[in-house]
């Protein structure tokens, strides 16, 4: 597997983006009626960017990110990882780029209640290695948690569960779970949605040291304009296509929109 | 066919188990861990696990009871019946037995044969039973060579053997018991005539042949019903008096192919002294009848070699000596149908030599299980019958899982989800799922293996407790013809039905562990 992500980063040098998304579109059925979400989307993201998608509830902010994350797909468009269509894929290779290469954060930290911190954040782990190889593995994959949860400021609460945590604690650890095999793309889903505002802005401080200090690419969706304008670059989903905000302050004027 | 299935339900036991083990290896980490998870987290699923252990328990000991029951059935009538059987259902009987007799003996697979008589008859024990009984005339010193009859003998056989394992008895009543133990059962009184002159002055005890009677006929049982204090009559009771020391007088009727009708002529009566009680376990046998030295019986019944005279024509003629019963016992190697075959060619082959043939009542050989497969075939389709209710009842369970897992693969949805999220296939999920119904499967099959055991083991204690507590007795000696519980367990039975239990645990797993994986993971996440 390592040798597959090898051969598609070799690839990416060539155009220099990771992710390539171009004319995706999207619906649900609702009833009688489908409902189109998303209309027209092209994009790309280049490595170490920190990327913020804003858009209102039901926008399909959070479709266009599972999308792009490989754990839905869309109607028609294409999305390239490192210059491969991600749809042409097998199941298994998709669950393989979910596992290694990208690390989801939810609004509602979906951590496993049964599992404590130290044990959902090895997920990934558990999830790549076989029972035999965890095993023999064990001493590593511990250290490197352990080494996320220090990066989060979690390291003293590795044996408490989900229940025992208050909402920004749930969200580092869900973060440490998805940094956990060390992604090239963090898809971040309103990472503050569910925290005051107080707690939200510690949470983005670690978004933001990420990128800083590792180049951790970004893609973050949310509805909060002051949240999305800590990023360095951020699109509006709007009526199922993506725009350029309309203040443009924070607007690196080198990257536009794609608008290829 | 069933011996092929028994080694296929192994076959996939055990196969199952190791593939398991393995997929669970080789799987990742998450698909045990997760499992062990809800299996501790989860107390729901305990339940479902209950419920495998209840139902192999339930199969196991039903199965062991009365696969017991069977065996032992089949075992007692063996003995009684002997291997092999020449008989005639009319009380007539056949003639030259004694020359099929002497050829059936010098059969190299025959351990030896015996006549036997049998008829019906009137019994009046000491004055105080009256009861119809089967009669029953065997030639008692040479019955070791082909039944286990005498092992049924309480004051010869069964008391000695209780001796021999009395750690208390003195080296010397060892010996005693010992040597009565192999010396060939005998019809000899018990005690001198002297004594039994003084106990009946009035009667000649020369005259008087040795009977055995059915331990049941005299109230000599040692039922547990008994102790529950079910309301049997209360015949006469060894402890209360010497059975040794009763007379019984029996009356029989001879009956002849020659006359249409029954002659009162022909009724014969005598008296005999109780030398020994049967205990065959067969309830008919030890409530219903008496047995009688060969040679007396066959002199009551007029089935002796008699000459008589044609009251027209004035013609001296000789009427062979008659019996009903031919028992052949067989050597342990021997192959009891092969030498069946050989038996019955010498009947028919002596029968046709004296151009002797029974038009309406033929002279049949057969083994002992065609003898006794009224019996047994009736017990072995109720042990088919139990045990196919059991079974379905068990079906119960599977579904009972089905439901509880599928609950839990509801209540788990966003699990599901979020797992899927970093990375985890559709295989995998499912096999959380299945690996949860096997581990339930093996840990239930298990815990009912041991639950199972231990109450066959304690079955006959437990039975007797409930009686004494509740005075209600399920296990009736009367009705089942064994005053014990058969308590043993079949390993080959065993291995089948925990198998079965496995199987159905993963069957009941497999539906909602299919449900769970096709799950879509954005859809799951959204669950609330």
């Amino acid at each position: 597997m390592t040798k597959t992500v090898q051969s598609i980063s070799t690839q990416s040098s060539a155009n220099g983006a990771i992710l390539r998304a171009s004319g995706l579109k999207k619906s649900f059925r609702m009833g009688d009626s489908s409902v189109v979400v998303l209309k027209q989307v092209d994009l790309t993201i280049r490595p170490g960017e920190f990327l913020a998608i804003e858009g209102r509830s039901g926008s399909g902010k959070s479709t266009l990110l599972h999308i792009l994350g490989a754990l839905d797909e869309a109607d028609a468009g294409t999305v390239e990882y490192d210059g491969r269509d991600i749809a042409s894929l097998s199941a298994r290779a998709r669950s393989e780029l979910r596992n290694s290469q990208f690390g989801f954060v939810f609004q509602f930290y979906h951590l496993l209640p049964e599992l404590n911190v130290l044990e959902n954040t090895m997920l990934a782990a558990m999830v790549k290695n076989s029972w035999l190889r965890f095993r023999s593995n064990k001493p590593q994959i511990r250290k490197r948690a352990i080494e996320v949860l220090e990066q989060l400021g979690m390291e003293h609460r590795l044996k408490h569960r989900p229940a025992q945590l208050s909402g920004g604690e749930r969200q580092r650890v869900a973060i440490g779970r998805a940094l956990m095999n060390g992604p090239r793309v963090l898809l971040a889903d309103e990472p503050t949605g569910n925290l005051d505002s107080e707690t939200g802005r510690q949470i983005m401080a670690v978004l933001e040291k990420l990128h800083r200090e590792q180049q951790q690419t970004i893609v973050m969706v949310t509805h909060d304009r002051s949240i999305a304008h800590r990023a360095d670059r951020v699109l509006v989903l709007r009526e199922g296509r993506l725009e350029k905000p309309a203040d443009v302050s924070k607007q690196n004027p080198a990257q536009g929109p794609d608008d290829e | 066919m069933l011996h092929s299935f028994t080694f296929h339900a192994i076959a996939a036991g055990i196969a199952i188990v190791l593939i398991a083990i393995v997929l669970v290896l080789r799987a990742p980490k998450i698909v045990s861990h997760l499992m062990f998870k809800y299996l501790r987290k989860r107390r729901i699923a305990w339940v479902s696990l209950v419920a495998v252990m209840l139902c192999t328990a339930m199969v196991i000991v039903v199965i062991s009871v009365m696969g017991g029951w069977l065996r032992m059935f089949r075992e007692t009538y063996h003995g009684i019946t002997g291997d092999i059987v020449v008989g005639r259902q009319s009380l007539a009987g056949f003639p030259y037995y004694q020359e099929m007799l002497d050829r059936i003996q010098k059969l190299p697979e025959v351990a030896g044969a015996v006549p036997a008589l049998r008829t019906f008859g009137l019994i009046n024990i000491d004055g105080q039973i009256h009861d119809g009984v089967q009669v029953i005339g065997y030639p008692l010193e040479k019955m070791h060579s082909v039944s286990q009859f005498r092992h049924s003998l309480v004051r010869q056989y069964s008391d000695c053997k209780e001796t021999l394992d009395d750690p208390k008895a003195t080296p010397e009543e060892k010996a005693k018991a010992k040597s009565i133990l192999n010396a060939p059962a005998s019809f000899k009184h018990v005690y001198t005539d002297d004594l039994y002159k003084a106990i009946q002055p009035n009667m000649d005890p020369d005259t008087m042949p040795g009977m055995i009677v059915g331990a049941s006929l005299v109230g000599l049982n040692k039922r547990p019903s008994d102790e529950a204090g079910a309301g049997k009559p209360d015949y006469i009771r060894p402890e209360e008096v010497d059975l040794y020391a009763r007379w019984a007088q029996l009356t029989v009727m001879g009956v002849s192919d020659r006359r249409v009708s029954i002659d009162l002529r022909d009724k014969s009566e005598r008296r005999f002294w109780i030398v020994d009680a049967s205990r065959t376990k067969v309830w008919q046998y030890d409530s219903q009848t008496v047995y009688i030295p060969f040679d007396v019986m066959q002199e009551m019944l007029n089935m002796k070699e008699t000459k008589v005279t044609d009251a027209k024509t004035g013609q001296e003629e000789v009427l062979p000596a008659r019996t009903t019963d031919i028992t052949v016992g067989i050597k342990p190697d021997a192959d009891l149908y092969a030498t069946r075959d050989k038996v019955r060619q010498i009947v028919d082959d002596v029968l046709a030599n004296h151009k002797i043939e029974f038009f309406r009542d033929p002279v049949t050989t057969r083994s002992w299980e065609e003898v006794n497969a009224k019996f047994i075939g009736a017990v072995e389709k109720e042990k088919i019958l139990v045990t196919m209710l059991f079974a379905v009842i068990s079906v119960v369970a599977i579904f009972l899982i089905f439901c509880i897992f599928y609950m839990i693969v509801v209540e788990k949805t966003r699990d599901i989800g979020i797992i899927k999220s970093v990375g985890a296939t559709s295989n995998d999920v499912a096999g959380v799922f299945v690996g949860y119904g096997l581990a339930i499967g093996i840990v239930g099959g298990a815990m009912g293996l041991l639950s199972g055991y231990v109450f066959i083991h304690f079955i006959n204690q437990i039975h007797a407790w409930v009686g004494r507590t509740f005075g209600f007795t399920m296990w009736d000696a009367e009705t089942y013809a064994f005053d014990t519980i058969p308590n043993t367990m079949n390993p080959k039975e065993v291995t089948v039905i925990v198998t079965v239990a496995i199987l159905s645990a993963l069957i009941g797993a497999l539906v909602p562990a299919w449900i769970a994986a096709r799950k879509n993971p954005v859809e799951s996440l959204r669950w609330e």
